[in-house]
């Protein structure tokens, strides 16, 4: 399954990049897609069996998987 | 190759229609009464704010330009349409002021902001190439802190007051300046050159909403490509650089000039409201682009943030504000004669050192 996963700050994503790939998962670093925000940072996109909540960022804003129409959002934090 | 060819007009058209018609509306705006190749330049515009609220002692940029209130009130309201206005900040606020005022003072030092630096170069001021060549650079410094986890920290989520104290300011202050005389307007200079200000404002309006829904930004575009090589952004301001170059052949025609005229009017002399000193031009644009970076966005994205209920963004467009007023007040600005009387050089190196040390310590390592 792909899974994006977006951040309140750019640290947090290239942090979630980083711990992504140590842990063997297939991970890039983009621009977050707009259908999800606003936002104009950075988001991880990475292929994976489940969202690898635990490999998260603590400045985790949301999670979603990739569906045919675009994403779904399956989890947001505050 | 269909396939692709419908896929990137899917993903681009937004950014590049925005970009379009922030380029037209430069053109159209010059030529109903705006300076020449200044149609559009947010640190121009905020600097004729600061000296209407007289911030600064310049008579001649005095003007509540109505093309910042409606890129804010244009922006608050697509976002409010489509869900998306939510009050946020607290991410170093002081810091965030500090770069707006480098950020402004660069650009005041350049004379425009990334913005009217395409506008410059379509117009055919080739000082701006210069200045492009300084924001690229700039960009490339900011992008190292970035690859290294700099962050400003993340923003919560706030009172509704907060996010919407900005936006209610600007349009106070707006209709004083329509109403009464407590706010100054300059009778001659670039602060008196402007179109009637319901035109400046409906064209700001739809300008601020496509640039909410396109989250077309000019440091952006370039920093995207750096690290992450994705062109979405940039060509947004490919396509501000085309509008603006077409609409000023198209202008250059319907004023009865051939378009030899307009070419022979590129070169680096004599060129509206710019200078020809390369390394201050260069110098200048390397604090904005660097400074952007770090900002997360250019002044135009600061003013659309701000619109969405950021108050960050607010505060980094007081500090451009008061970047306006210092750079006027202690002879910092340009002007078409040069660079400023004050020690300018100095001021720059100082801001080169600032946005150092913010690089440096806001880049941490976390487990």
């Amino acid at each position: 399954m792909i899974y994006v996963a977006t951040f309140y700050t750019h640290a947090a994503a290239l942090l979630t990049y980083r711990a992504l790939t140590k842990n063997g998962f297939s991970a890039v670093l983009q621009p977050v897609p707009r259908s999800l925000s606003s936002s104009c940072g950075t988001c991880v996109r990475f292929e994976a069996p489940d969202p690898c909540y635990a490999l998260l960022d603590r400045d985790v804003e949301q999670v979603a998987e990739s569906a045919e129409s675009g994403y779904r959002v399956i989890r947001t934090y505050d | 190759m269909d396939k692709v060819k419908k896929s990137f007009w899917r993903d681009n058209w937004l950014v590049i229609v925005t970009g379009l018609l922030i380029g037209a509306a430069a053109v159209v705006l010059s030529a109903l009464g705006n300076p020449k190749n200044m149609g559009f330049c947010i640190a121009c515009f905020e600097r004729d704010i600061a000296g209407a609220l007289q911030f600064h002692t310049a008579d001649k940029l005095r003007y509540f330009r109505p093309e910042i209130v409606g890129i804010v009130l244009g922006a608050m309201g697509m976002a409010l349409i489509k869900k998306e206005w939510r009050a946020q900040g607290g991410s170093s606020p002081v810091t965030r002021f500090l770069l707006g005022m480098l950020v402004m003072i660069g650009a005041l030092v350049f004379l425009g902001c990334p913005l009217r630096m395409v506008i410059r170069i379509g117009g055919g001021d080739l000082n701006a190439v210069i200045g492009l060549a300084g924001f690229i650079v700039g960009i490339l410094i900011g992008v190292i802190p970035m690859k290294l986890g700099f962050s400003l920290n993340r923003a919560y989520k706030q009172n509704a007051l907060e996010g919407l104290f900005f936006p209610a300011l600007l349009t106070v202050l707006f209709v004083l300046s329509l109403t009464t005389a407590l706010l100054k307007a300059s009778t001659a200079g670039p602060g008196s050159l402007h179109p009637a200000w319901w035109i400046s404002l409906v064209i700001a309006l739809a300008v601020g909403a496509l640039c909410q829904r396109s989250r077309l930004c000019m440091a952006g575009g370039i920093r995207d490509v750096v690290l992450f090589k994705d062109f979405h952004l940039i060509l947004g301001f490919a396509a501000i650089l085309v509008a603006v170059f077409v609409g000023n052949m198209i202008t250059t025609l319907v004023s009865g000039n051939s378009l030899v005229s307009f070419f022979a009017g590129f070169g680096f002399e004599k060129q509206p409201i710019a200078h020809s000193d390369f390394l201050y031009n260069f110098l200048g644009m390397v604090v904005v682009g660097w400074g952007s970076v770090l900002l997360g966005g250019c002044p135009l994205r600061q003013l659309v943030l701000a619109g969405e209920g950021n108050s960050d963004s607010a505060i980094t467009v007081f500090g451009f504000i008061a970047g306006a007023a210092v750079s006027h007040n202690f002879g910092l600005a340009s002007s078409g004669d040069g660079i400023g009387s004050g020690p300018v050089l100095w001021v720059l190196l100082a801001g080169f050192a600032i946005l150092l040390v913010i690089s440096i310590f806001h880049t941490k390592r976390r487990a």
